[in-house]
């Protein structure tokens, strides 16, 4: 999939810069983030023990979560600094930052089909008096629903995503719809076997080779392992380290707080 | 000509349709979006007195059919505008803040008819009022009227079936199923309702509009629940998610009640003033509870959005 990708520079990335954000509930500091860049490598991991507050920060960033204190940033590769936390969520996505989400989150009313054509809708197509725009926007990306829809083997998507596996992919395949700057994955394996695991970790490596950047929280460790070329490392709502895989695995704080013994 | 036809029934079929085309825009607000707006009488009924009060206090250079066009376009401009701050209000809201604003909203509309009697002349009421034109006698210039009505009622089910089949109508379906995932799509949530809800208002406006030009005299008795009561409950039966279901349900309650029983079944000549009012307004809440207990979804069922859409793009 990703032969004929045109690998982009590091200086082409966009970068999400969090500072002094701190987030509580009812009196608990969760997150609690001096300083963190994220997108100076193509692919970064964000580790953790549950309650670390990995989730937390990635809704804070994506300002679906309001931060207590602190400023999250965007640097685009050939723009201006956006404050990501003085947006609304939905200017997120217009600035290129995408999340996927955690639990599964679906529209109980919309086919695939519907699905798919909702990210990509341009928004003069979604007016009132737009009635009549369907054909035009399912001609303009149905090469592109359909790659997908092919490389993930849904079968029929004029029907509904029934399995929780469905829908997680389809949660996966809007967010690529969106062609985002910075892509951020809570979780996108979980529930997912391993074939289409592999294909969508294949789908973000050949997206970070086009200049995405990419962060991915997640517990499956071979995903981390395998995907990552950096990985951030979070325990009780702070960031406790950042390296490379190799260092990260067989760091003692690491092992002693999430890995156990015996995992290296 | 028409003397076949009863002039109560021409009036029990203005107000079989004008519901239908209520009960169509609150599919878009409820069915579509999930805006629970138990205001509609408070839109109608303003559309109903801006134009009345704009046709019969303003001295216009020119007379019908622009006078009634000038006051029935202001009308439904100022029913929207009041959509749009309502809409703004309870954009946010959960479902049950949303039913108390739209409510609040329907009786603040009932108040002011009531209190501004200079304007729509309060409780004596406002006459002056009258169908923009003249074919005849006043059984068929009501005729003419009703066919008029059920133009524009036609059209705005036309709309809301092609709302069905346009992004517009997903971006509305998305919204009222899951807004923050909608959201995180880069969609705009708030102005998508904001504007939805201006738009189906303004429409309710010009139903008023044509409704008072039809009654001929304002009466604030007509801009009661009874109205809203009436389009919510042919939806909830025919089925909020459906286009049809507004048609169909509003058929088997307003058109059987308001048609079938009470110009077709012999009732007791004094039931008319006080009785029959009363059943309707029992018997439709007892058909919503019954509804909503056994079959939520309405007589025509769920959305088919799978058919629909296997129709439209295929597989």
């Amino acid at each position: 999939m990703a032969s004929d990708v045109v690998v982009a520079s590091e200086a082409q990335r966009p970068r999400i810069h969090v500072r002094g954000a701190v987030k509580s509930f009812s009196g608990r500091v969760v997150v609690d983030v001096d300083e963190l860049v994220l997108g100076e490598h193509p692919i970064e991991g964000l580790l953790g023990p549950n309650g670390a507050g990995k989730t937390t920060l990635m809704r804070m960033i994506m300002h679906s979560l309001p931060l207590d204190r602190g400023t999250v940033t965007l640097r685009p590769p050939d723009g201006a600094e956006v404050v990501l936390s003085s947006q609304h969520p939905d200017h997120m996505a217009r600035y290129g930052a995408v999340k996927s989400n955690q639990v599964i989150m679906d529209f109980e009313k919309l086919t695939i089909w519907d699905s798919l054509l909702l990210p990509v809708t341009e928004v003069r197509h979604e007016r009132p008096y737009s009635v009549f725009a369907e054909g035009a926007v399912f001609r303009e990306h149905e090469e592109e629903m359909r790659h997908y829809l092919d490389y993930f083997g849904f079968d029929d998507p004029s029907g509904f995503a029934m399995s929780a596996g469905e829908k997680k992919l389809l949660d996966i395949v809007r967010c690529l719809l969106l062609r985002p700057s910075f892509l951020l994955l809570d979780e996108p394996t979980a529930g997912l076997p391993d074939d289409l695991t592999e294909k969508v970790m294949a789908a973000i490596r050949e997206l970070a080779a086009k200049g995405t950047s990419v962060v991915v929280v997640e517990h499956d460790l071979h995903v981390i392992w395998g995907l990552c070329d950096w990985v951030h490392f979070m325990a009780e709502g702070k960031l406790a380290l950042s390296g490379d895989p190799q260092t990260i695995r067989e760091h003692k704080t690491v092992v002693e707080k999430y890995l156990g013994e015996g995992h290296v | 000509m028409l003397d076949w036809l009863d002039s109560f029934l021409v009036s029990g079929l203005f107000d079989v349709v004008m519901i239908i085309g209520l009960a169509l825009l609150l599919h878009l607000q409820l069915g579509l979006t999930r805006i629970a707006n138990f205001g509609i009488v408070g839109f109608w009924g303003l559309g109903m007195y801006v134009f009345g009060v704009l046709y019969v206090r303003v001295d216009w250079a020119f007379g019908d059919p622009w006078q009634f066009i000038v006051c029935a376009a202001l009308a439904a401009l100022a029913a929207g505008v009041a959509g749009l701050i309502v809409g703004w209000l309870i954009a946010d809201l959960n479902t049950d803040g949303v039913l108390v604003a739209t409510l609040g909203f329907a009786a603040a509309v009932q108040i002011l008819a009531t209190t501004e009697d200079d304007l729509t002349g309060g409780a004596r009421g406002l006459g002056g009022l009258r169908i923009p034109f003249d074919v005849g006698k006043v059984k068929e210039d009501e005729f003419a009227w009703l066919l008029a009505l059920t133009s524009v009622v036609v059209l705005i089910f036309l709309y809301a079936w092609r709302v069905h089949r346009s992004p517009y109508g997903r971006l509305l379906i998305a919204t009222g199923s899951n807004e923050a995932l909608a959201r995180s799509l880069g969609k705009s949530t708030f102005r998508t309702k904001l504007w939805m809800f201006a738009v189906t208002s303004g429409a309710m406006g010009l139903l008023g509009a044509m409704s008072g030009a039809m009654v001929r005299y304002l009466d604030v008795g007509n801009i009661g629940i009874g109205v809203t009561l009436a389009a919510m409950v042919g939806l909830v039966l025919g089925g909020t998610v459906r286009v049809w279901g507004a048609v169909v349900g509003v058929l088997l309650t307003v058109g059987l009640f308001d048609i079938v029983v009470q110009i077709y079944l012999p009732l007791p000549r004094e039931w008319y003033t006080q009785t029959i009012p009363v059943l309707r307004e029992v018997i439709f809440g007892a058909t919503l509870i019954i509804v909503l207990v056994f079959r939520p979804l309405g007589l025509l069922g769920d959305m088919r959005r799978d058919k629909l859409m296997g129709k439209i793009h295929g597989k």
